[in-house]
């Protein structure tokens, strides 16, 4: 039997990968401008604030931290997804208008008195966020679904036009906000992870973020058939609508916490999961569990950089992504590809 | 045994009516070949005989139950179908291509037990893939691609086997190449082959049975024959044709304008 994925060898890949994934979040929480003993940090928190500075430092970091994987596999992930139902290699979680949705949904949180991005924990911003990528994502599925037999393109056309408008009305009122709150928009425009978070949204983030992952993991292998097209998924026995639906929903769900909570980070979704097609081929059912583990790795690494690189002075992570992801794609893109017509 | 009943079918695209009153019944074990001019409606016949089309009058039953009641999965199990052959847009292999042909028998994940894997394997060395079973599907020629193609519809282990233009882009070679393939398969799993063809020759050679469509929701259904008659296939294509017979087959070449007439 000629080599293909086998439920071994898939397993193997996550629990190697989830491995990675502990070490580098332990890596990264110890990691920072203020150096912490871990021995400390095991003491607890002690009788009262500032009885013991580094735990109170390491849980700072590691929910940031956590807070960086969730965003990162919930984006590596959703990218995977919106690539194989869109037949295009091109997408992005951003693709279809949730990027400007959340983005104006933001915007507009902001202008509103008395709400800015530390305030409630960044609570209010996230929910207008969330609001306006589930919103504009809707609409962008409803133009497309009715308009013309071809859904992928009109689609694909009908989130192009939508960012292109909420964009420009965006620009627009970043014109009108005042000089202090244009700093924190373009922070959050140019995504950002927040130092602090309530532990509750945090959890429960998270906890969403993980499901929605093992639901588009429950059907990675009709994604597998879908790229194909719709005649050969339905050849085969796929319930294409069905299968588009929840992978649709499932993907703009995460990737709405996602931008919710950070903003927006580029790079990530369209750049992780194909990275791991050019190590690990192109097979769902292991790109989509290993997009979300090394999406997470991959942000953390980023938002380490991010906040350690110039001192007190902290970056918004979506240039460490751009930066630092952009020539590391390249790389694996110029030796696997060899590779791939050395074979042929 | 009928496999395939077709009674009374008809299906339009809103004002433009393709077909109309279409009643055949497909004996197990047959090889039918759809032949006719463009836009008489083979393909639309096809993607109703494999359930991607509803009938707008009148019923397909398979294996004498309706088609609508089949659920997408279970109608998997019965009927595969290949299309022209194509490029995905992810760099598939071989055997990943093949593989998904059991899907339809298997849980979620879809991972091929051992008996999955034999079936595979069998299906590559039938269609002669099994050289270029680690390759990448883009790698390889239209010809090879096609033949994979078809190995995933044989390892989908059907009774009736589909296909739109399976030879269209193929030289000479792989067009018997693959008809033989076929008429492999026929004779030695016993299953059902409809293929749409534009190739009158090579159906007349391998068909049992020609369903013939008319650009005016006409047919004629029969054995070659029956059906491949000088005259009809010139009116119905709308071209003088010169007929000519080597052992009992029949064969056809289209006249042009400037050919000679030596009288």
């Amino acid at each position: 039997m000629p080599k293909t994925l086998t439920k071994k060898r898939m397993i193997i890949n996550i629990i190697i990968s989830l491995v990675v994934l502990l070490i580098v979040i332990n890596i990264c929480t110890v990691t920072g401008t203020r150096s912490i003993s871990l021995s400390n940090v095991l003491k607890g928190p002690g009788l009262e604030p500032g009885d013991n500075i580094d735990y109170e430092i390491f849980s700072v970091r590691i929910s940031r931290v956590l807070l960086g994987v969730f965003v990162g596999a919930a984006l590596a992930c959703s990218g995977a997804v919106l690539q194989a139902i869109l037949k295009n290699p091109l997408a992005d979680p951003y693709i279809l208008g949730i990027s400007s949705g959340a983005g104006l949904g933001a915007v507009i949180a902001m202008l509103l008195p008395g709400i800015s991005l530390s305030f409630l924990g960044g609570l209010p911003i996230a929910a207008f966020a969330f609001t306006g990528a589930i919103i504009t994502v809707s609409l962008v599925w409803s133009i497309g679904y009715f308009t013309g037999r071809s859904q992928v393109t009109s689609l694909l056309l009908a989130g192009v036009v939508i960012n292109a408008f909420f964009s420009a009305v965006i620009m627009l009122m970043t014109l009108i906000v005042k000089t202090e709150q244009l700093r924190s928009t373009m922070y959050w425009l140019m995504g950002n992870i927040p130092e602090k978070q309530e532990s509750f949204l945090l959890l429960s983030c998270g906890t969403f973020v993980i499901l929605g992952i093992i639901i588009l993991w429950r059907i990675s292998n009709n994604l597998n058939i879908i790229t194909l097209g719709e005649y050969e998924s339905k050849g085969l026995g796929i319930d294409t609508e069905k299968t588009k639906i929840v992978a649709f929903s499932f993907a703009a769900f995460i990737t709405a916490i996602a931008v919710s909570l950070s903003g927006l980070i580029g790079f990530v979704g369209l750049i992780v999961p194909h990275a791991i097609r050019l190590i690990f081929g192109p097979d769902h059912r292991q790109l989509i569990p290993l997009s979300a583990i090394y999406g997470g790795i991959f942000l953390v690494i980023s938002d380490t950089i991010a906040r350690t690189a110039f001192g007190q002075e902290q970056l918004p992570v979506g240039v460490i992504t751009a930066v630092i992801g952009g020539p590391f794609f390249l790389i694996l893109l110029a030796r696997y590809t060899r590779k791939v017509s050395l074979m042929k | 045994m009928n496999i395939i009943e077709v009674e009374n079918l008809g299906f339009d695209y809103g004002q433009k009516t393709i077909l109309q009153k279409v009643c055949i019944n497909i004996n197990k074990g047959t090889f039918l070949g759809i032949i006719g001019p463009n836009g008489a409606g083979k393909t639309t016949l096809l993607n109703l005989l494999c359930g991607l089309l509803k009938p707008k009058t009148g019923s397909i039953q398979i294996d004498s139950k309706s088609i609508e009641s089949y659920h997408v999965k279970e109608l998997a199990r019965k009927i595969a179908v290949v299309r022209q052959e194509f490029v995905p847009v992810f760099d598939f292999s071989v055997t990943e291509i093949v593989s998904m042909a059991r899907t339809p028998y298997l849980g979620s994940f879809a991972f091929p037990t051992e008996s999955d894997r034999q079936i595979i394997v069998e299906s590559l060395e039938l269609t002669d893939t099994a050289q270029f079973a680690d390759r990448l599907l883009g790698s390889l020629s239209g010809g090879e691609r096609q033949r994979v193609f078809i190995a995933r519809a044989l390892a989908q282990n059907t009774p009736i086997l589909l296909l739109d233009e399976p030879t269209s882009f193929l030289d000479m070679k792989h067009q018997v190449g693959i008809y033989d393939l076929l008429k492999n398969a026929q004779f030695r799993q016993y299953k059902t082959i409809i293929a749409v063809t534009h190739d009158i020759n090579l159906a007349a050679q391998y068909c049992d049975e020609i369903l013939l469509l008319f650009p005016d929701q006409n047919y004629k259904f029969g054995s070659p024959k029956e059906v491949l008659v000088q005259e009809q296939i010139s009116k119905v294509f709308g071209v003088e044709v010169m007929k000519g017979e080597i052992s009992e087959k029949i064969f056809f070449i289209p006249k042009g304008n400037y050919i000679k007439n030596n009288k």
